[in-house]
């Protein structure tokens, strides 16, 4: 098993959740994945459609409060090991949102974050390179 | 008991189980990168399927509260079984020809439809109601292209059986022999409706665009194997890299198995899967969206349904 | 026919960036990325801190001077507050490489300090007015204009008023 697991971190799968995100993120996520231009099927991953499958959480969005359980209930959902990345400032610290009624808390206090990759939107070649901490740290986990 | 022994042997390592295992796997890595060259991007590596296996050999099993624990953990182990066995039964011309023991074309016909009876009861056992949807969409599916692959069949066997004196030769080793005795089935103008229906019918058994109906992504989150994670997925994907060599195996067996003796035979066999499976099945991935269901399911019963019995009347017509 | 589209494709070959495996292709030069900031243009208007969108910039008045401080987790590089310095004290370069893990989340930020200087009449700590914004305001210094600048706000009202000439 232990030689098995050297070959784990060359496929990870990636999960996006929207915690309640204006969608600027999860556009430029759309573009990581399926576009020519910042393929990021090389480094092994593809995006899955159900959280059991997946390895990487990338999670955009500020917490609003509506949407604060059905997030933490569809992360238990994916299975160990997992990295979980904040993309964009909104789960980080709340960003524009920060101060809002409809605000709860920061990503880090509901779940483990490991990778963090602030921007609104960030650019494709920055969330790749988060994406890249990420698979660095999953192979590192599992 | 050396006979049970060999058996053991070719069921679990070679043809079957894991020959067949690493064919399939490697013509899925060769079809990811030239999907992705056709589409000018760079592309995974070409073992990536591998990674992603031995990936999920070492996730944790997660087993919805609403499913029975046994049958959802059976399914997945039936389904890699059954196919093991199917390609245990299928002749490579020169290299293996496939023992009696294990049974003729009647009993590999109802083991390539387990697979797809796998994925329905995995979709309806998860207690999802986008598993439910995958188990109607795919049971639609598999009632449309049972009937031709059938017509394809009798109309091979009849062909070969009459030709040797009887009137249906159910074996494949007959078959092939028949073949390499001759000629293939490719150059016989009298067997291409059946070839053609045999061409529409195997990227609807491999779930393959334009017929990934019930594993479609973004419509039923990819379907039966929702709430399968870790080994239990791991050994659906083996289930169907699996299937896809069976098949494929299958359709050169049925039309186009000359090849020399030997390891040479072997590399023939390897070729050809290649080239039908990776660039072909690419090719078609590439430049075809997903019909719907229903669109699906008329198509699969009019245009494989009329050739192969085109095909079929005119191997009764001739003799 | 679309054959003829893939077969053109395979011909061309694959369009993607090297990046991360390779060097990125080249950014565009007024990319809103990290900021910087340049403690010797700040006049400690505070306008910043007062139209940033994502309230990342944060002023506090400390012994030594004004310390100023920019969190990029909250920054949502608007530029606005680029744009509204008049003493181009803050500017946001190219740099998008931001990523982190999370032990550097709060390690992320654009800190200086301008200043205090003495008032050369009464000796109060003051702000000094910064060369850029003598430039906006006055087209530079005359010699009187370089001396008055040495005051504090109250000593330079008296002495433009009724003191020496």
């Amino acid at each position: 098993m232990k030689m098995l697991s050297s070959f784990a971190g060359k496929s990870p799968w990636l999960y996006r959740i929207n915690a309640g995100s204006c969608n600027g993120c999860d556009v430029e996520l759309a573009t990581t994945a399926i576009i020519p231009r910042y393929d990021v099927e090389r480094l092994g991953c593809q995006y899955c459609a159900s959280p059991k499958h997946a390895d990487i959480v990338l999670i955009t969005g500020p917490i609003t409060a509506r949407v604060k359980d059905k997030v933490l209930s569809v992360y238990n959902e994916v299975p160990n090991p997992k990295v979980t990345v904040a993309i964009g400032v909104c789960p980080i610290s709340g960003g524009v949102f920060r101060d809002s009624y409809a605000m709860t808390c920061s990503l880090d206090e509901l779940v483990p974050v490991d990778v963090n990759v602030p921007g609104c939107p960030p650019r494709p070649q920055a969330i790749i390179e988060g994406i890249a901490e990420a698979i660095k740290i999953f192979g590192s986990r599992s | 008991m050396p006979e049970i022994l060999k058996l053991m042997l070719e069921v679990l390592i070679f043809p079957g189980g894991l020959f067949v295992l690493v064919l399939g796997l490697l013509m899925k890595g060769l079809e990811r990168k030239l999907r992705a060259r056709l589409q000018r991007r760079v592309g995974p590596p070409l073992l990536q399927p591998f990674f992603d296996l031995f990936k999920l050999m070492q996730k944790e099993t997660t087993i919805p509260e609403e499913a029975p624990a046994g049958l959802f953990q059976a399914l997945p182990l039936a389904g890699a079984c059954s196919m093991a066995f199917a390609a245990a039964m299928v002749p490579i011309a020169g290299a293996y020809s496939a023992p009696k023991e294990l049974g003729d074309l009647v009993v590999l016909f109802y083991l390539l439809a387990v697979p797809a009876i796998v994925l329905m009861l995995a979709g309806s056992v998860s207690g999802s109601p986008f598993g439910a949807i995958a188990f109607s969409r795919e049971l639609s599916i598999m009632m449309a292209y049972e009937a031709p692959i059938l017509l394809v069949l009798l109309s091979v066997a009849i062909r070969v059986g009459v030709a040797q004196g009887g009137w249906i030769a159910l074996s494949l080793n007959d078959i092939v022999q028949y073949q390499m005795q001759h000629g293939a089935f490719l150059f016989d103008p009298l067997m291409w409706p059946a070839l053609l229906s045999f061409l529409l019918f195997f990227p609807a058994n491999l779930g393959i665009a334009p017929f990934d109906i019930p594993e479609a992504e973004s419509e039923v989150l990819e379907g039966p194997m929702l709430e399968y994670s870790g080994p239990l997925l791991g050994m659906f994907k083996m289930m169907s890299a699996m299937k896809s060599g069976v098949v494929v195996g299958l359709g050169i067996a049925l039309f186009y198995p000359n090849a020399p003796a030997g390891v040479l035979g072997l590399g023939c066999f390897v070729v050809k899967c290649v080239l039908v499976s990776s660039i072909g099945v690419a090719v078609l991935r590439t430049s075809m969206g997903r019909m719907r269901v229903d669109q699906a399911f008329w198509f699969l019963l009019k245009w494989p349904g009329i050739l192969g019995a085109l095909s079929l009347a005119a191997v009764l017509w001739r003799h | 026919m679309w054959l003829s589209v893939l077969f053109k494709n395979l011909l061309k070959g694959p369009a993607t960036e090297a990046f991360p495996l390779g060097e990125a292709t080249a950014t565009p030069k007024r990319y809103r990325g990290r900021a910087m900031f340049d403690a010797s243009s700040c006049s400690g208007c505070r306008t910043c801190e007062y139209v940033c969108a994502g309230g990342a910039i944060h002023f506090e008045e400390q012994s030594d001077g004004l310390h100023f401080t920019l969190w990029h987790n909250t920054c949502v590089f608007c530029g606005m507050c680029e744009q509204n310095c008049m003493s181009k004290a803050i500017h946001l370069s190219n740099d998008w490489h931001l990523a982190h893990t999370q032990d550097k989340k709060y390690a992320m930020v654009e800190q200086g300090t301008v200043p205090y200087k003495p008032c050369l009449s009464c000796g109060k700590q003051m702000l000094p007015t910064p060369a850029p914004l003598m430039e906006l305001a006055y087209r530079g210094d005359s010699l009187r204009i370089a001396e008055l600048r040495q005051l504090c706000p109250d000593c330079r009202r008296a002495a433009s008023a009724g003191g020496k000439r």
